[in-house]
């Protein structure tokens, strides 16, 4: 999706980026369930495919706009679907508007599959990543 | 004959359903979905026993499903050729009788069914010996063996006789009474 795009975010970064703790699991973007029930699928991703964890992973620690839109869109159609919400509203209705929120929270249960050109992949999970807005302005977290 | 396997499936799973209770709706989406079926590789799935795995989600672009590889244990039926089954008999008529072991359904033509027997039309149509002493009809438990099967992707029919050693009658509903 957004190879040329963060090949430059590569240059453009020092220091290492943070230890994979869990990851490199299977799939995309697994849905994690919700508060209770995450334990559970990160135990399980635990357990599995534990010999590419060793590699450190070497894509850029921050989400790109291309992997923001598609979060977002992804999180807000199901939202729409009547997924349940990790954070507490106040008030907002537009699915997107609680995605957003959600991803400022860190709290989108999703892991992002980052395909490489020679067909290997990393996987990042979306409250690893930075997340900046089109002004380069971190955006929540942290 | 009856196996008890490891099976896999790609559950997937509409976003209203993810939650605390996630793997339990998957669980019992599997056993609507699954249970009853037949596959003509493993038979019929009788009944799920138990679930080993629940494989990471992947999410379905387009649509916010998500897809889960669901690995479970089930019981399942398979006829096979040379089995000996006991089985109900569903209908008779000249041709044959119909009988079913479960879920399969099992013809036994009149060609298989020993010489000594006569088809008797009637309110109650039936196979009965010259003699009287046995008699088929509706509702009439039988052994019988296996002799035929026709394997479709959904569907298992086979095909029977009770013209050897041992093969026939077991219980009569007439006789009963």
């Amino acid at each position: 999706m957004a190879e040329d795009d963060y090949n430059d975010m590569d240059m453009g970064y020092e220091d290492e980026p943070p230890e994979p703790e869990i990851e490199e699991g299977a799939e995309e973007e697994p849905e994690n369930n919700n508060e209770d029930a995450v334990d559970d699928v990160v135990g399980a991703e635990d357990d599995k495919e534990q010999e590419k964890t060793a590699r450190p992973r070497k894509t850029s620690k921050y989400m790109t706009k291309y992997e923001r839109a598609r979060i977002l869109g992804t999180r807000a159609l199901q939202i729409s679907m009547n997924a349940p919400v990790m954070v507490e509203l106040e008030g907002e209705t537009d699915p997107l508007e609680i995605a957003m929120k959600e991803l400022r929270a860190r709290k989108i249960p999703f892991t992002i599959r980052r395909y490489l050109p020679d067909g290997s992949y990393e996987d990042w999970g979306v409250d690893e990543l930075i997340v900046e807005d089109s002004w380069k302005r971190q955006v929540g977290g942290g | 004959m009856f196996f008890h396997i490891v099976l896999e499936r790609n559950m997937q799973l509409h976003p209203r359903h993810f939650g605390p209770h996630l793997r339990d709706k998957l669980v019992s989406k599997l056993i609507k979905d699954v249970e009853g079926t037949c596959s003509g590789r493993h038979g019929f799935v009788v009944a799920i026993t138990g679930v080993e795995d629940v494989g990471k989600g992947l999410i379905r672009e387009g649509t916010g499903y998500v897809t889960f590889p669901v690995k479970y244990q089930c019981v399942v039926f398979r006829p096979f050729k040379g089995e000996i089954l006991e089985a109900v008999v569903t209908m008779v008529n000249k041709m044959g009788f119909f009988a079913e072991a479960g879920p399969v359904q099992i013809f036994v033509s009149n060609h298989l069914i020993p010489d000594d027997m006569e088809f008797q039309s009637g309110d109650v149509p039936n196979y009965t010996t010259s003699d009287g002493s046995v008699k088929i009809q509706k509702d009439s438990e039988v052994r019988l063996k296996i002799i035929g099967t026709r394997v479709d992707a959904t569907e298992i029919f086979c095909i029977g006789t009770i013209k050897d050693d041992f093969l026939g009658v077991i219980s009569d509903p007439g006789a009963a009474v």
